[in-house]
């Protein structure tokens, strides 16, 4: 049985994660975009990309586009397998609950 | 290490498909909405032209839709350096050319007025960001639906101004729908 992702498992990171998941390798979101998306506030959405980028699961691209920064989050392969085996996990609990979940 | 239940599983999966599918959403309206201010700007100076020198109606429209291909293309080449991915390719150039093809067929065979050419062709286009619409998100349908009625209140109520009105209507408001795309 897979293992549960505590990194990923927290709420808002496993949305971060399956937003930047949804996309083709190598695409990214933008900060704002992300913000818009999970709905969190700056402070909060920038903690968790954080911890994030530590275990090594997303990058982080800070970029200047004309005077303004823009700030680009991309999962890495590792942050990709890591979400597809925390998938795997939670589709096996499912499972394992039978059908009179 | 915290162990969930199937319920805490489910919900987890469940957060995870609506927000995937807002993504993927989201890259649909981000990609089209360039499109649709191209094609709005090219259909309001077709518009224009054809309400300005109506005998020239028959040159401005083939060179709306040759600029309008030539930049379809452009759009994409640009979008997929950034987000991998085509929104114009040889395919929908070829499902484009097969639907214009149509038109034109249509419109030979029903004789139409140059006025009912005007009101026969974006309705015939917008019928397909309807019919899109319903998979690939309401923006699409709802684009779609108020130039359609637009264009029937300009058919039977706007005089000789209707190409003006087109202009407008047609034009402005695909550049209007790309921008609410855009933020949306």
């Amino acid at each position: 049985m897979a293992d549960l992702d505590d990194i990923i498992h927290q709420p808002l990171r496993l949305k971060i994660m399956a937003a930047l998941n949804a996309l083709p390798a190598s695409a990214g979101l933008e900060f704002s975009k992300l913000k818009k998306l999970t709905g969190a506030t700056d402070g909060n959405l920038g903690a968790h990309i954080e911890t994030l980028s530590k275990a090594g699961y997303v990058a982080v691209d800070k970029a200047f586009v004309g005077k303004k920064p823009q700030t680009t989050v991309t999962a890495t392969a590792a942050g990709r397998g890591a979400f597809a085996r925390h998938v795997a996990y939670l589709k096996e609990i499912i499972e394992a609950a039978g059908p009179e979940m | 290490m915290t162990g969930i239940d199937a319920k805490q599983a489910a919900s987890a999966l469940s957060d995870i498909e609506s927000i995937a599918k807002r993504v993927r959403q989201s890259r649909i309206y981000n990609l089209a909405s360039l499109m649709l201010i191209l094609w709005g700007a090219l259909t309001f100076v077709g518009y224009l032209a054809t309400y300005l020198s109506p005998r020239n109606a028959g040159y401005a429209w083939p060179a709306v839709y040759i600029a309008g291909i030539a930049g379809s293309f452009a759009i994409s080449a640009s979008g997929y350096a950034r987000t991998r991915t085509r929104s114009f390719d040889v395919r929908a150039f070829m499902a484009l050319l097969l639907f214009i093809a149509f038109g034109i067929f249509v419109s030979w065979f029903g004789h139409f007025t140059p006025r009912q050419l005007g009101t026969f062709w974006p309705i015939y286009f917008m019928l397909v960001y309807v019919i899109a619409g319903l998979w690939v998100g309401y923006a699409f349908v709802a684009i779609g639906v108020c130039i359609i009625a637009l264009t029937l209140i300009g058919y039977f109520f706007v005089g000789d101004a209707f190409d003006l009105w087109m202009a407008f209507v047609n034009g402005g408001g695909l550049i209007l729908g790309g921008l609410w795309m855009r933020r949306s």
